[in-house]
């Protein structure tokens, strides 16, 4: 990949113990917001990418909004989901009904490698960014649009939020328990997905460009990365001319049993656990003390065990009542059974010593939150790195660096503040 | 015109990381799929053509191994375990799932890639459970025990809370891990080509992490706030109850109407009174002292907002869902109808798209159309290059192809049962 370097020289190109930073070099003008498109550019700027966050006074990222200030210059900047989004990247605030601010802000699109925007489709284009224009300013340009129709098709001016798009899909239907509402996903999970399919894309359009040259458009569907996770669903629905089930917690393919979520002593406390194969089901007989089901010949078979499901169900679960449900969890995965604590945020922050050993929560400054946590990326590489440096940026906090980049001296800037093109 | 994984070979081995080797090779990559001679796990998981279980036909398999080649090999014996690695060495990329240790068991894991391709560019993906190395990473897991564990399950589900939290649908823990270890895959390999650094390069890929990390709301609420989320009934959990946002339709399916169905502009608000009226069912809602409602919180438990909310509850419930969903969205108003997902397949917006490419199965006559990825690169046709490979449907191509093993040869080979 031929990416450029010293344009970004203020920004780090390798982790504090020395690792390169693979997507240092890459900058990137981000109009996403909120949370699917945020996420896409974050796992970017993990990478080193240099994410100038655009945003003004009528396209403020929502998210800002969230938390508690405790004083009222601290507005905007102080919401814990806009923090995690957008650690490491940079923010530049510009007005672009100042003419100098719109030709600023081009300027700084003609030496990017991407533009990302996740607003509804043809509001980027009537900010005066179409693609003509994009094209025009940097005939190498990539620009990725996030939306949840995407930007071609009849219905592309449908709204949508998370929950829209999962509902569509055919997420939120295949969720639940067969005879309940579909339960859906309890947040918008298709905000991860096309983000993490955002940052796929990017990846692929930066190698693609490298290859062949630019300019990309790169049009991504939030609702069809909720089709393609239901893919082979909807391949039984064709094959087998039969809608879509929901399970609950049940095993369909390949059926087996006991395969479930259990109630355990305490307020909502629950076990997910898995009876894979006979030997599994000796162990939990064994843990749980239920040797009557142990030795009962109907359920030494995975046959028998699906064919009396119902029943052993609710025998197990009577039995995981009155277990702690970390302590089952330990005595059964001792056994090998495949078993785990239906973990609240609190369980997998304070108590989950795999996530703890691994260094998955990394601490990093905010200049107004101070000293958090933050969601790594899932990952541990040895030759390269990803960081999480420093917190999301304050409004506005890197507009004078940015400009200065672009070339404006302290006199154009000061002035750009008093003509409120920053 | 390419999708941006041309001219990458990655060789997979194991369950774990199908779905990295499904995008990468869509994307157009050329990915080997190394199994077992008896075939990989995943060849089992059904559904299946008619229920009946075959080698061939499985539909998790088909979908999750689109556009891939298919080779076997038994890494456990000798001459395998030598096919092993002349497979690696010409890869610039290995997804293992195989599971915890299984490949470094058999003598064909990392720790010996790191010693043979010392300087090479290799990228080596380990997709497990927990991770290499920490307390738990021995553990057994499935999608079950992984959505339970990363705390999906405990923001998913209903109101009663009589009621489990629930595994959302199928497999994702699968996705989640597979999106990452393409992520991981894709920046290494742009670290490499840039030239800033020699490999060989592990990654350590946790699908506990993957899932963890994809939880939205959750962790901010107890970073910040030291709350926890609760699950509600088709809807974002949430520290505090929130109303209601998904309503059954006259001819069954569900809607889904963020905010309980209030607009959130005065345009959306008149507009949405018209249409009511049109069709008599505006009843009181022109009182002003809704229109002051649309402003307030959506998760306060503001009365006006109450009851408009059950106004529209009604409304949803006198239409067709398809009629109040193309209703709504021409009002520009966020609803949607609960689909299963195939009901997609005949929406003319994703023919539009060319969401769909055609695919066979075998054990079906026809072809049946598959979603692909979910980007569009302009001038490039959304297709699955290929249907997922039949067991050892290219092992002829590649070993006597591309390793230059003569035919004598495979047929030792297969008669001992190493390929």
């Amino acid at each position: 990949m031929t990416i450029s370097t010293e344009r970004t020289s203020s920004l780090p190109t390798e982790t504090p113990d020395g690792r390169p930073l693979p997507l240092a070099g890459v900058r990137v003008v981000d109009f996403t917001w909120i949370v699917a498109g945020p996420q896409a550019t974050r796992i970017l700027a993990d990478f080193g990418a240099d994410i100038v966050k655009v945003e003004n006074e009528s396209h403020l990222d929502s998210v800002r909004m969230g938390g508690n200030p405790a004083e009222a210059s601290h507005r905007f900047n102080v919401s814990g989901l806009f923090n995690n989004l957008n650690r490491n990247k940079r923010s530049l605030t510009i007005n672009l009904f100042h003419p100098r601010g719109r030709e600023l802000l081009e300027e700084l699109i003609a030496g990017a490698d991407a533009v990302t925007e996740n607003f509804s489709p043809g509001a980027f284009e009537r900010m005066g960014f179409g693609w003509d224009r994009l094209r025009e300013l940097n005939p190498n340009i990539i620009y990725m649009s996030l939306s949840g129709f995407g930007h071609l098709g009849r219905d592309s001016s449908y709204v949508t939020w998370g929950p829209t798009a999962q509902a569509i899909s055919g997420l939120t239907y295949l969720s639940g328990l067969p005879d309940q509402p579909p339960a859906g996903w309890g947040y918008s999970y298709l905000d991860h997905s096309a983000g993490y399919y955002g940052a796929i894309a990017l990846l692929l359009a930066l190698r693609k460009r490298s290859r062949e040259g630019g300019p990309l458009r790169v049009d991504l569907s939030q609702a069809e990365t909720g089709m393609v996770m239901a893919g082979a669903q909807m391949l039984d629905a064709q094959v087998n001319n039969r809608p879509s089930q929901r399970s609950g917690n049940l095993l369909p393919y390949p059926e087996i049993a006991p395969h479930n979520t259990y109630r355990c002593a305490g307020d909502d406390r629950w076990i997910a656990l898995a009876v894979e194969t006979d030997e599994h089901w000796t162990a939990l007989c064994d843990v749980l003390g239920a040797g009557a089901l142990a030795s009962d010949p109907r359920f030494g078979t995975n046959g028998g065990r699906v064919e009396a499901r119902e029943e052993l169900d609710a025998a197990i679960d009577a039995l995981t009542r009155g277990w702690d449900t970390r302590e089952l969890m330990y005595a059964l995965q001792a056994r090998g059974v495949p078993a785990g604590v239906a973990q609240t945020t609190e369980d997998k922050m304070e108590l989950d010593p795999q996530l703890a050993a691994r260094g998955f929560y990394p601490r990093a400054m905010h200049p107004i939150l101070g000293e958090h946590r933050y969601e790594a990326l899932p990952f541990h590489m040895q030759r390269f790195g990803w960081q999480v440096r420093r917190g999301a940026p304050l409004l506005s906090e890197h507009s004078d660096q940015v400009l200065a980049e672009l070339g404006c001296d302290e006199d154009e800037i000061a002035r750009l503040h008093e003509e409120l093109a920053i | 015109m390419s999708t941006g994984a041309e001219g990458l070979r990655i060789i997979e081995i194991g369950d774990l990381g199908e779905v990295a080797g499904k995008l990468l090779a869509d994307a157009g990559a050329d990915v080997i799929r190394v199994e077992p001679p008896g075939g990989a796990p995943a060849r089992h998981t059904g559904p299946f053509p008619g229920d009946r279980p075959d080698t061939n036909s499985s539909l998790h398999w088909a979908h999750f191994n689109t556009s891939k080649r298919g080779i076997t090999l038994d890494i456990e014996t000798a001459d395998g375990l030598a096919l092993w690695w002349k497979l690696v060495e010409g890869a610039d990329a290995v997804i293992d799932g195989s599971g915890h240790g299984a490949l470094d068991a058999a003598g064909g894991g990392w720790e010996e890639a790191a010693r043979r391709f010392d300087g090479k560019r290799l990228v080596w993906c380990s997709v497990t459970p927990f991770g290499r190395e920490g307390p738990w990473a021995e553990w057994a897991s499935n999608d079950l025990v992984q959505i339970a564990l990363g705390g999906p399950m405990m923001s998913t589900g209903y109101d009663d809370h009589e009621l489990p939290p629930i595994r959302g649908g199928y497999d994702h823990s699968l996705w989640m891990g597979g999106e990452y270890a393409t992520i991981a895959i894709l920046g290494a390999t742009a670290g490499f080509e840039a030239g800033l650094a020699d490999g060989p390069e592990l990654i350590d890929l946790s699908i506990h992490e993957c899932v963890s990390c994809t939880v939205e709301g959750a962790f901010p609420n107890w970073e910040y706030d030291g709350r926890l989320v609760q699950r509600q009934t088709g809807r974002h959990s949430s520290p505090d109850p929130t109303p209601a946002w998904q309503f059954p339709s006259a001819d069954g399916p569900y809607m889904n109407v963020i905010g309980g169905g209030l607009p959130r502009s005065e345009q959306g608000l008149d507009d949405v009174l018209d249409w009511m009226e049109r069709l008599g069912q505006v009843g009181d809602l022109r009182d002003p002292k809704y229109r002051e409602a649309i402003h307030a919180s959506p998760m306060s438990p503001n009365p006006d907002r109450r009851h408009f909310s059950e106004a529209i509850q009604a409304f949803i419930g006198s239409l067709n869902a398809e009629d109040s969903y193309r209703g709504a969205q021409d009002l520009h108003q966020p609803w949607a109808v609960v689909r299963a997902p195939e009901d997609n397949l005949d929406d003319p917006h994703w023919t539009d798209r060319g969401t769909f490419a055609e695919v066979e199965v075998p054990g079906h006559p026809e072809p049946v159309r598959v979603p692909t990825a979910p980007y569009r690169f302009d001038g490039v046709t959304r297709q699955v290059r290929r249907r997922a490979p039949m067991l050892g449907e290219h092992n002829h191509e590649v070993y006597a192809g591309e390793l230059g093993v003569s035919e004598t040869e495979i047929l030792r080979l297969a008669q001992i049962r190493a390929i």
